[in-house]
């Protein structure tokens, strides 16, 4: 197997205005909220977590507006299931997707908390857990260069999808290692290059989204 | 970038072909980009960031 040149595909620090990047994904993922079957640059919903290896079973315990909105780029629990009883958090939660089946595999003794920076993820995540009757799974709005949760207070950080697209990985990564209780597990699935990207296209922030 | 932010115990898992047949696919095979898997640990001694 050949080995990702870098862990996400764009780079550490963006070469691009931080604000109008975040902007440019807000505006993407508010489309694939309200819009999910809509033509996108990548797959979403069912088929999608198929193409990624979940299993059909996890899959279809969802209700189908948790499911529709699925935007990942693989699996996170492929690597480890999570345990009974994990405090878990969920960077880029999206419409709760990933933080619904972590909450199925920790149970009751254990907690899932989604953060996403876009109102329509949230109001969609929200709205999904009701219906699901979820308790122990909630969502905040945020930022993962600045995570709304507690010093050492996850024993996992989960994510799909999502630290490609920060401006400032190096702060997202050192907010994910504030959060995380000593010996604690990040396991995230996100994209990454095998050639190099050219500088002149790293500027242009529709490469980054699309 | 993960061990600079004092992660231990890095691995990545195999690569999927995420893009494969969407609309993006053209621009993710110019750059080779595929999904992953990865995992890594917080050291059991640590505080916090670095």
């Amino acid at each position: 197997m050949r080995s990702p040149s870098s862990v996400t595909a764009t780079p550490a620090e963006a070469p691009v205005d931080p604000n109008a990047l975040r902007d440019e994904v807000r505006r993407k993922y508010r489309e694939v909220a309200r819009e999910p079957g809509a033509k996108h640059h990548f797959h979403t919903g069912r088929p999608l977590a198929r193409l990624l290896g979940y299993p059909n079973e996890w899959v279809d315990e969802l209700p189908e507006t948790a499911v529709e909105s699925f935007a990942g780029v693989a699996n996170p629990f492929a690597l480890r299931p999570l345990e009974s009883g994990e405090n878990v958090v969920d960077v880029g939660s999206g419409a709760g997707f990933d933080s619904f089946i972590a909450a199925g595999q920790v149970g009751s003794r254990g907690s899932v908390t989604g953060i996403d920076m876009t109102n329509e993820m949230l109001d969609k995540s929200r709205h999904n857990a009701e219906q699901i009757g979820l308790s122990k799974v909630s969502f905040r709005q945020g930022l993962a260069e600045a995570l709304p949760v507690a010093d050492a207070s996850a024993d996992v950080v989960i994510s799909n999808g999502v630290f490609n697209l920060c401006p400032d990985k190096r702060a997202a990564f050192a907010q994910v290692m504030r959060v995380l209780a000593p010996g604690g597990y990040l396991q995230f699935a996100d994209i990454a290059n095998g050639r190099p990207v050219p500088p002149e296209a790293l500027r242009q922030i529709d490469l980054w989204t699309g | 970038m993960l061990e600079e932010a004092g992660f231990i115990e890095v691995s990545t898992g195999p690569p999927v072909d995420t893009f494969g047949g969407a609309p993006g696919e053209e621009k993710a095979r110019t750059y080779d980009v595929h999904g992953y898997g990865f995992i890594a640990r917080k050291p059991a001694g640590s505080t916090g960031a670095r």
